[in-house]
């Protein structure tokens, strides 16, 4: 994965406050563009999509759906129902008592 | 009218009317003035100056103010276009007015703006299962889309302010995103934890392949014999959370188990 130069954007180089441009760099640098690459590029000058490489978004059925992403203000924020457990929700007894309690197949 | 040529004429007019009743020495100024041989027209004149010396000063089309003179088509009124703006059909179900805060509408008002409740804790998080929160993290995908917009739209308007307070909305929009993705984490954590627990579990059998990897039945001499001692322990527990679909987490556990 190309990678711009990070001695160059951090620290207290010029780069933290000027653009970075290809005038500033050696030949071959890849800047980028803060997406990530769908493919590459033949020898003919195409350019060949990997399909594995191309995001695709597994996005719900919205419809119908009634969660907001607020909570009312009047609720009161729960206390934690993990006191006294030693990992708290990270328990992994707790995950097992779960499971055989509620699930037990599989 | 005060037109210097106009006023050449009376000027020499009055001078003849007065030249015959005059004594003879003023002759010789007014036959000078009269038989001018340089044609009447041709005659250097003062025009009525303005700072530039443009005849056409004031003129503007900019500004509207028509010709200096009246034109022939002047009373003419000119043809006015047809009022006629054309209806456009728009579709009140269109999936890009989830850019907006309601089908229609460009921007929430300042009331709107405000009012909404505070981010999810963790803890809500906890107890909702992995279709809720996938659900609701791409409602706050949503939200933070016509939370962009509306900063846009403010912008390019030039409404005021208001981008402050849009900018806190979407804060608390990413603060229960970053709780969603570490409650997911931390439940990773956990059943990956919870794999080496099961492995030692002999109630547990994860070599099951026909569903049956809970066996109690195996284990129930024992259990009986520690039957009070495991009540105890159980009442030591707190109430457990409650998944809304703790089948499908365990689903994914055992299908990487099996693998």
């Amino acid at each position: 994965m190309f990678r711009p130069t990070q001695s160059l954007l951090t620290g207290s180089g010029k780069y933290r406050h000027v653009r970075l441009t290809t005038k500033d760099v050696g030949r071959g640098f890849y800047k980028g563009n803060r997406t990530g690459s769908m493919g590459r590029h033949t020898k003919y000058g195409t350019y060949q999509i990997d399909w594995n490489k191309v995001r695709t978004y597994v996005v719900p059925d919205l419809s119908g759906c009634q969660l907001t992403p607020y909570v009312s203000a009047q609720i009161t924020k729960p206390e934690s129902s993990y006191k006294g457990i030693p990992n708290g929700p990270r328990d992994p007894y707790l995950y097992i008592e779960n499971w055989k309690d509620k699930n037990q197949v599989d | 009218m005060a037109n210097p040529s106009s006023l050449w004429h009376t000027a020499g007019r009055v001078a003849q009317s007065t030249g015959r009743s005059l004594a003879t020495p003023s002759l010789t100024s007014q036959s000078t003035a009269r038989f001018s041989t340089s044609a009447h027209l041709c005659k250097r004149k003062r025009r009525a100056t303005n700072r530039d010396n443009n005849p056409n000063r004031g003129v503007s089309s900019i500004y509207r103010s028509g010709p200096r003179e009246p034109l022939s088509m002047s009373d003419i009124p000119l043809p006015r276009p047809r009022e006629f703006t054309p209806k456009v059909e728009v579709d009140k179900d269109h999936g890009l007015w989830g850019f907006f805060p309601q089908p229609g509408t460009c921007l929430m008002t300042p009331e709107e703006t405000e009012k909404y409740g505070r981010s999810w804790t963790a803890e809500e998080l906890r107890r909702k299962g992995w279709e809720d929160l996938h659900k609701l993290w791409w409602q706050c995908c949503r939200e933070r889309n016509m939370l962009s917009t509306s900063i846009k739209e403010l912008k390019r308007s030039k409404l005021g302010f208001g981008q402050s307070e849009l900018e806190q909305r979407d804060l608390t929009v990413q603060a229960t995103m970053r709780n969603i993705k570490a409650v997911l984490t931390e439940r990773y954590y956990t059943w990956e934890d919870a794999q080496a627990v099961a492995a030692t579990d002999p109630e547990i059998d994860l070599q099951a392949v026909d569903g049956s990897a809970y066996n109690p039945g195996s284990y129930v001499d024992e259990f009986e014999a520690n039957e009070d001692a495991w009540a105890g322990k159980k009442d030591t527990l707190p109430d457990a959370p409650e998944f809304d679909d703790p089948a499908k987490e365990e689903t994914k556990a055992e299908k990487k188990l099996q693998s």
